[in-house]
Parts: C-alpha cells; structure tokens; sequence
C-alpha cells in the first residue's frame, strides 16, 4: 500500500515533466542546494546554456521570493536575510516542450491588492517596457516591507518566454494563498 | 583605506577591493544568501575611500551570474562612483562578459545607462 501511494505520486510527477518538487521549509541552504541539483540536471539533459541560466535565475528569485515573503515562518521576519526559513512550495518541470518554475506560499491578507497590482502591471508589460522597468526600479529605494531589490519579480517576467501566471486562493482567515508560474 | 580581500563562494565572487592601487574587483557568481550584509561593507568601504580622494579608480565586474539583490547592491556600488566621477574623479567601470553570453552582456547596458561621467566600458572575454 505504502509503495502504491508513493509509486503513484512519483509517476504523477513524472507524467507531468515535474524534475524537481519541493514542499515545507525552505531556506537559503535549500534553495543553494535544489539550485546545484536543478543545474545539474540541466547540464545532463544538455539543456542550452542560456535557457540553463534563464531557468536558474528565475528559481532563484521565486525560491527566495518565498524564503522572504511567505506568511508561515519558523524563523521569523526580522532575523537577518539569510538565515530566514519559511514554509511553501516551488516546483521545475518541463511542460511542451519548455521549462516552467512555479511556486505557492502563503501571504498575508492584506497584502493581495498590493501583489495583485504589481504582477497586473508587470504581465501588461513588453520586453522592452519591462527592461526600462527594471532599470528604473533598479536606481530606486526598495519599497516599504521588501527586503530585496524589489525587482524580483520583474527579473522572473524578464526572462520568461511568456507572461507569468498567477493566481491567489482565499483560505478563510487572514491568510491567501498565492501561487505564481513561468515558463522558460 | 585597506585593501578587501575575500575569496569567492560557490554563490558570493571573489572580492579585491585594493584601494591604494586604485583597482576593484568582483569575479564569478552572486547570490549571497543576505545581499545587504555581503554587500553592505564593501559600499561603506568604499564611500570612505572616495571621502579620502586620489587618483584613478578602476572596477572591474565580471559577475557569470548575479540574483536581483545583487543587482540591487551594485547599483549602490556604482551610484557613489558615477558621483565621485561627476566631481572630477576619474572612474572607470569595465563589465567583463563571456562571449555570447547575451544575459549578462545586456545587463551591462542597463548598467552602462546610468553612468554619464564614469567610464563604462563593455568588455568581452574568450573562453580560455
């Protein structure tokens, strides 16, 4: 029975060209070390280097977008950048043909209209509206509340072959859950 | 001011900031895992450096891969210098890249974009 319901999973994943799935807490010791696995799968599957690097840079950003900006901490906010661990999701996998990286956390309540605009504004934009974007972006102060350069998640759309999908699911209390995919 | 030296990680580049030589440089790949705290001395390094005046100044960057923190960082490296160049300094900043490496090379001409008064120069390299 045990190794039904995993052989299943595992075949699950499979099907769906899932070649990396993590789930729990995350920190920046598992994100370097999904990152050395991810590139090495990459290098054997004699993935064009320039897709490799669009496809690393992208997990990295969603990877310590969740790190810094998931409501479910086991070590909380204010503790320094790198030794923050929070819970959520981030999976690679190849779907027709392209490599996508998507990942879920949970985010507080009254942060979705800030997150929801942001990433409206972000998909409505060219290639060439989004580099002007993240050029201005890079010469300004981060926005209240980020730790990062803010411009994560312009980076992602940056080097995503299509705009990138997002969705939030309410679950109840104050929490929302928010999920986000690029395709490569 | 003395010189920084810190060697490179499998995630943060070497580092040698030798300010009595005039030559600054970072080499190979930056995603630290706290931005702020690996970056934040060498911007405070510098600007004392750039307080105390002198000759020419050189950084060479030559960064494979950096995550958007990093970005972030580098901008406040190279905001102090374009200053220093505007009051008479002379700076110059050359962006090392990987032939063919189209990333990388066009993150130096967003770079390049800001500068007015430091040199920016483009520089490519041949795999060895």
């Amino acid at each position: 029975m045990l190794a039904t319901d995993f052989m299943a999973f595992h075949e699950a994943s499979r099907r769906n060209g899932i070649i990396l799935s993590f789930g729990g807490d995350l920190s920046e010791n598992v994100l370097f070390s999904l990152g050395e696995v991810l590139k090495l799968r990459m290098q054997q599957g004699a993935t064009d280097a320039a897709v490799s690097k669009r496809v690393f840079s992208v997990f990295v950003e969603q990877a310590q977008n969740v790190i810094r900006y998931s409501a479910d901490k086991l070590v909380p906010h204010g503790s320094p950048d790198g030794s923050m661990v929070s819970a959520g999701m981030i999976v690679v996998g190849i779907e027709d043909g392209r490599f996508f990286v998507a990942c879920g956390n949970e985010v507080p309540g009254e942060q979705v209209t800030g997150l929801r605009a942001r990433l409206e504004h972000i998909v409505g934009l060219s290639g060439d509206e989004l580099r002007k974007y993240y050029r201005e972006r890079l010469r300004q102060p981060a926005d209240e509340g980020s730790l990062g350069g803010s411009i994560g998640l312009i980076e992602i759309a940056r080097r995503s072959s299509a705009p990138v999908e997002y969705d939030f699911q309410a679950r109840g209390d104050d929490r929302c859950f928010f999920c986000l995919k690029a395709f490569i | 001011m003395d010189r920084i030296q810190i060697p490179a990680t499998s995630r943060s580049p070497l580092v040698d900031f030798d300010f009595p030589a005039g030559r600054l440089l970072l080499r190979g790949e930056s995603y630290p895992e706290d931005a702020a705290t690996f970056y934040g001395p060498l911007l405070q390094a510098l600007r004392a450096c750039l307080e105390e005046g002198g000759g020419p100044l050189t950084f060479d960057v030559a960064l494979s891969y950096f995550n958007s923190s990093s970005a972030k960082a580098l901008m406040n490296l190279f905001l102090p210098l374009e200053d220093a160049a505007e009051e008479g300094r002379e700076v110059t900043i050359r962006w090392l890249y990987a032939e063919g490496d189209d990333t990388i090379a066009e993150a130096g001409e967003d770079f390049a974009a800001d500068f007015s008064h430091a040199r920016f120069e483009m520089v490519q390299e041949t795999a060895a």
